[in-house]
């Protein structure tokens, strides 16, 4: 046992001497079970514990912002039900919406609680959640489920969307475009398509191969159209945002690049869920 | 389709490496690559060409770590 001395001042209300003779009377008889939480010792010990414990607690909050920025990821939380709704009515009919510009609130962009248009990070978690869990119950319905198979989709579909934020940060880097788009928005955007591929699998599985292939085409449709218009004001210029023929090579690259960004989302769409639907 | 995590991170890897191995002397100056060539007026936005060679050539600097920098 360690001798409390070495560690530090002895803090507990006995005196040294209780602790010495507490060690020699072991050989007597050990206390009764109930008992062995009123020895000085274990009251150290606890009390030597929970100072421990604070102690790491004050390290970790001191230091967890320099590898997670929690702050600004709770921006991305910050929605109601109201917000949720609409937006997963506008991923999947966003033909009709008028105004794709979000609202800035003194320099920084308004919650996506007040602003339909502004990115979250909710809606993709949930989304890719719901798409693991509906991945397990499609290759359930075809006998072909194992509970490896679900780590296996989930680090599967995690991989190929760290490899299109990745291949999208490229791009931006390499045209130079001046945005405001950080990567965690990335991850919000490219994370949207989920919503869509749950819609086409569940659709496959009540309505067989034409449901899933109707209803995701028209997912990849409405997708396409969201990401070019919501991309288009973040990455080309204000001039050509509104709508005016800009020329110029660069306008013409920006849009190219909107318009590769907008098309891999369908892509990706297919290609992770056609496994899923026979 | 099993593209695991582990599978991304060798690719980076890779990746990564290949990108590291261009010799600038003995291969990109000859394809055109080199980095004193690229890099030209200062006020004309750099085109995708000069990006990726300044791409290439901090990926080299930071994977040459402690060694001496012999260009």
């Amino acid at each position: 046992m360690a001798d409390p001395h070495q560690l530090f001042d002895d803090t507990s209300a006995t005196a040294p001497g209780r602790g010495y003779a507490a060690q020699q009377s072991p050989p007597v008889g050990y206390p009764a079970q109930g008992s062995f939480l009123a020895e000085p010792m274990s009251s150290f010990a606890m009390t030597y514990g929970s100072t421990l414990a604070s102690h790491g607690k004050e390290i970790v909050d001191k230091n967890i912002d320099r590898f997670i920025p929690v702050t600004k990821l709770k921006y991305y939380f910050a929605v109601d039900t109201v917000y949720v709704g609409k937006k997963l009515g506008l991923l999947l009919f966003p033909f009709m919406h008028q105004d794709w510009q979000v609202r800035y609130q003194q320099d920084t962009p308004v919650a996506p609680r007040f602003d339909i248009n502004a990115p979250d990070l909710y809606i993709p978690v949930m989304a890719f959640i719901t798409y693991i869990l509906v991945a397990g119950l499609a290759l359930g319905t075809q006998n072909r489920f194992s509970p490896d198979i679900l780590g296996l989709q989930a680090s599967s579909a995690l991989a190929w969307l760290i490899v299109e934020v990745l291949a999208i940060l490229l791009s931006l880097y390499l045209v130079t475009v001046n945005t405001d788009l950080t990567t965690i928005d990335l991850v919000a955007f490219s994370g949207y398509k989920y919503v869509g591929m749950i819609v086409g699998i569940v659709s496959g599985l009540l309505f067989g191969k034409t449901g899933y292939y109707l209803l995701l085409s028209w997912c990849c449709l409405s997708i396409f159209v969201f990401m070019i218009r919501t991309l288009r004001l973040k990455i080309l210029s204000e001039a050509a945002a509104e709508g005016v023929l800009v020329r110029g090579a660069k306008n013409q690259l920006r849009m190219y690049l909107t318009m590769a960004i907008a098309a891999l989302q369908p892509l990706f769409m297919y290609w992770l869920t056609y496994h899923l639907v026979r | 389709m099993a593209f695991t995590l582990y599978a991304l991170l060798q690719a980076a890897l890779l990746f990564v490496n290949a990108i590291a191995v261009l010799h600038e002397e003995r291969f990109l100056r000859n394809v055109g690559w080199g980095t004193e060539q690229g890099i030209g007026g200062f006020g004309e936005e750099p085109g995708i060409k000069a990006q990726l060679m300044n791409l290439i050539r901090s990926v080299r600097t930071v994977m040459r770590g402690k060694m001496k920098s012999t260009v």
